[in-house]
């Protein structure tokens, strides 16, 4: 366990000092938060609704920080040290490059849930954001979400043979999903055929899942939500775990 | 006669069609120096890497400290240090704190901080790996190999990038570890290196072993392979490897002047 924690404290330091996730993990979603509060405030969505529009869009953007750490820190990192060698080095180690994997898993999900928990702070502080939902239901809707966004970015990471192709994974997916899941922008915005897209889109059941538990819903009404995110987390965790076992580390 | 730290036996290695390592045997005993040479494509890493562990090799027996390294790397790791051939380091890290990392990796490491002044890296301890010149990341390669204290060291292209003066240092450094009953297979292109340390040659060609045995046999080896004229006492090792081996096609004026030619 204390050469586990070695291995966390040199992953945080090294994730700490990588602005890009840096600024995308913990300053980007308050960016957003502050740019459309300051546009909308937390008014109610529509004339009489008892959600506000910060009420609806802070829990989309806890979604887009599962997506920064989830599929684009975790998998860029995991890459780069694939196609460095450098997991060839620890692995010539006592520790091995298992634990150095989980390592970064463990820095990039304690980042996600820093990220979330400034967000909620700021929402809170500044729009007085409400979260309705059970403490149980909220952190088994973002368990279920950011297990759905890691394993889409392991498997992205299995698939690229280079940091070149699951770059081009990570950010295809990554801005498809923000941009047409809701994340962003309002789905109820969308055109019909937008819509029919974005239904293919694990982060859009993501953002459904955590706006109607941050609403008050109960899980039991979101049962289409976290069977898709658990079977995408199972099918691509699965399918990332054969094509590893397949690949040539040396 | 002490117990073989390492045996190899029979060792054969494919890509593909590729037949890259064909039946190589080789032990070695605490204390002993192992240079395996050959030229590019010969088999040399790929041997280096199955007694790693890192590579699982087609048939053949290997032990390390009498364990399967394919099976219980971890365990291996514990006595064993490498130095590979290719390999990169985070490149945000810092030196000081890569050391710290593989300190933590072992229950009884080095003292990091006398090997980074022993191999001149003290004055570079604050610096991120990826700011090291070459040299400089090649000597905190084999600080990182001598961490774990090891009984038995694998180094692949030990000096390479390194100037005159830090490869004499290095092989009066190994000579002493050699001593202190610690094991070491080194590969290398340079001859003047394996003859300062090798006490023993394996000779690779085309993943062949044509070779194996000492500095000495080494020299009958090439004496019985040429003809007599060319044969000429005392001379260095290199000159020996250079008689028995294929010689390369080098580049031609006319080649490059064709292409510029053509290009004309």
């Amino acid at each position: 366990m204390k050469r586990f924690m070695i291995i966390c404290k040199m992953e945080l330091l090294l994730f700490l000092r990588d602005f890009f996730s840096l600024f995308f993990t913990l300053i980007f979603p308050v960016m957003m938060l502050l740019l459309f509060g300051g546009i909308y405030g937390n008014s109610p969505v529509f004339p009489g609704a008892r959600i506000g529009m910060m009420d609806s869009s802070v829990p989309a953007y806890c979604i887009m920080v599962t997506g920064v750490t989830g599929l684009m820190a975790f998998p860029l990192t995991l890459a780069g040290y694939k196609e460095k060698k450098i997991y060839k080095r620890f692995d010539a180690t006592p520790a091995g490059k298992k634990s150095i994997m989980l390592a970064q898993a463990a820095v990039n999900l304690a980042m996600t849930f820093i990220g979330i928990g400034i967000l909620l702070a700021v929402g809170k502080l500044l729009y007085q954001v409400q979260i309705r939902g059970t403490a149980p239901a909220v952190w088994t809707g973002l368990l279920f979400s950011v297990a759905a966004m890691f394993s889409m970015g392991f498997l992205f990471t299995a698939l690229g043979r280079d940091v070149k192709t699951t770059n081009l994974l990570c950010y295809l997916f990554y801005f498809v999903m923000l941009f047409l899941s809701g994340a962003t922008i309002p789905d109820q915005l969308f055109p019909d055929q937008i819509k029919k897209v974005a239904a293919f889109l694990p982060m859009t059941y993501a953002v459904d899942l955590m706006q109607g538990i941050f609403a008050g819903d109960g899980l039991s009404r979101y049962g289409r939500e976290l069977l898709v995110l658990g079977a995408v987390t199972a099918g691509c965790a699965a399918l990332g775990a054969v094509l590893y076992r397949k690949k040539d580390w040396t | 006669m002490a117990q073989a730290i390492l045996q190899v036996e029979h060792l054969s290695i494919s890509y593909g069609n590729l037949r890259a390592v064909q039946d190589v045997s080789f032990s070695l005993e605490p204390g002993e120096i192992l240079a395996v040479i050959g030229q590019n494509g010969s088999g040399k890493t790929s041997t280096v890497e199955c007694v790693e562990g890192l590579r699982r090799p087609d048939s053949g027996f290997i032990r390390v400290f009498g364990m399967d390294p394919w099976q219980r790397r971890r365990e291996v790791y514990r006595q064993m240090g490498v130095q590979l051939q290719e390999t990169e380091y985070p490149s945000k890290c810092r030196v000081e704190e890569l050391c710290q990392l593989f300190a933590g990796f072992y229950d009884r490491p080095a003292d990091w901080r006398t090997l980074l002044s022993q191999l001149g890296l003290e004055e570079k301890r604050k610096r991120p790996v990826s700011r090291l010149s070459g040299g400089e990341r090649q000597r905190l390669s084999i600080l990182l190999s001598l961490m774990g204290r090891p009984r038995l060291l694998v180094l692949d292209e030990l000096t390479t990038g390194l100037d005159p003066q830090v490869r004499q240092n290095m092989w009066e450094s190994f000579k002493n570890i050699r001593e202190s009953g610690v094991a070491i297979v080194m590969v290398s292109h340079y001859l003047d290196e394996v003859e300062a340390l090798a006490d023993r040659i394996l000779y690779l060609e085309k993943g062949r072993e044509l070779f194996h045995g000492t500095q000495r046999g080494f020299r009958e080896y090439v004496k019985s392979r040429i003809p007599g004229e060319e044969w000429q006492e005392n001379c260095s090792l290199e000159k020996l490897y250079l008689m028995i081996t294929p010689r390369a096609r080098g580049l031609t004026l006319e080649s490059i002047s064709s292409e510029t030619r053509q290009r004309d």
